[in-house]
């Protein structure tokens, strides 16, 4: 009798499904929209687990400088996800499934930093930023025009100092990220003259 | 007449001995005889021998060598081919982080000046944060 109910446990065990992998903090539950993939004009689906972004990093090359630069910042970094999409008609992509994100980042410890909005050219442009313990540990950037939308999530350590350092390149904008200042020591009081 | 012919062919055919030293006289005019020739005897015993004794083991050491020689090849074009794919699989990856980079870098672009333009008078800008 036992050893039927360790073989049942043992083929139970087998046969259940393989657990689904952790969410890392920060990480946002992006759909993998493989029906636009056909429908958009062009479009960038990059999937960089820690795994792939380490090996990604390893092989940037350090003569360069542009590259040299992002190696710098890759290797506190745990994730890098992007979906964008271009099409050929308006608003041909499923609003839902943007919202859904967007949703996401209206969670705890997300915060949004920049919010754009244009009735003129119909474009949503959300950068969010998850905090913990004032540090930031994801990035989310929700970019939605009739004809594009764009998902971002980058995961792990985001050092803005580093990010700062990556203005200018890549035509990142300087987007005025001031970087805290250590403190100057108190200069020492001149002695009072009696 | 006939008897006389038939007494006559009688006579020539009488059994006569061979004179004397006649065998002695035709074994002297018979060719020598020739020893058979034999094919050389080779002493294969020792070869034999040996073959029966080391032949299966040799066998089994030149296949057990054979394939370790043929399993370290194997395994040495195998890891080639994983450092390849792998450099490969780094290359792409490296690759789709610069995209990736280029895409994040290109819509924070688009915030920066949705931010940066001053709203119009006619009010499109809905809100700015």
């Amino acid at each position: 009798m036992k050893i039927l109910i360790a073989l049942t446990l043992a083929t139970l065990a087998a046969t259940a499904p393989a657990a689904e992998p952790v969410a890392l903090k920060g990480q946002l539950r992006i759909p993998e929209f493989a029906a636009l993939a056909n429908k958009a004009s062009e479009s960038v689906n990059v999937t960089l687990d820690p795994q792939l972004l380490g090996m990604a990093c390893r092989f940037l090359n350090a003569d360069d400088p542009e590259q040299a630069d992002v190696k710098k910042l890759c290797t506190s970094l745990s994730g890098i996800y992007v979906r964008s999409y271009t099409f050929d008609k308006d608003f041909a992509y499923p609003q839902a499934d943007v919202d859904g994100v967007r949703r996401q980042l209206s969670g705890p410890g997300w915060s949004r930093i920049v919010g754009a909005r244009s009735n003129k050219e119909n474009t949503n442009v959300d950068v969010f930023v998850l905090l913990d313990n004032g540090k930031a540990r994801g990035l989310g950037i929700i970019a939605s025009e009739p004809r594009e939308f764009t998902i971002v999530n980058i995961v792990g350590n985001i050092d803005l100092e580093e990010l700062h350092s990556l203005e200018g390149k890549f035509s990142i904008p300087n987007l005025g990220i001031e970087t805290a200042k250590k403190p100057e020591p108190p200069k020492p009081e001149p002695p009072k003259k009696k | 007449m006939s008897e006389n012919f038939e007494n006559e062919l009688r006579r020539a055919l009488r059994p006569v001995d061979a004179p004397e030293g006649f065998t002695e006289r035709v074994m002297r005019a018979l060719p020598a005889q020739r020893d058979p020739v034999l094919p050389p005897v080779v002493n294969q015993q020792p070869a034999y021998r040996l073959v029966k004794r080391f032949g299966i083991p040799m066998a089994f050491a030149a296949a057990l060598v054979l394939s370790v020689l043929l399993g370290m090849h194997v395994a040495r074009v195998q890891d080639q081919r994983m450092a390849e794919e792998r450099e490969a699989a780094g290359l792409a990856a490296s690759r789709e982080l610069m995209q990736a980079l280029h895409v994040t870098s290109q819509k924070l672009d688009l915030a920066y000046q949705a931010v940066k333009t001053p709203p119009s008078p006619a009010g499109d800008e809905e809100n700015r944060t």
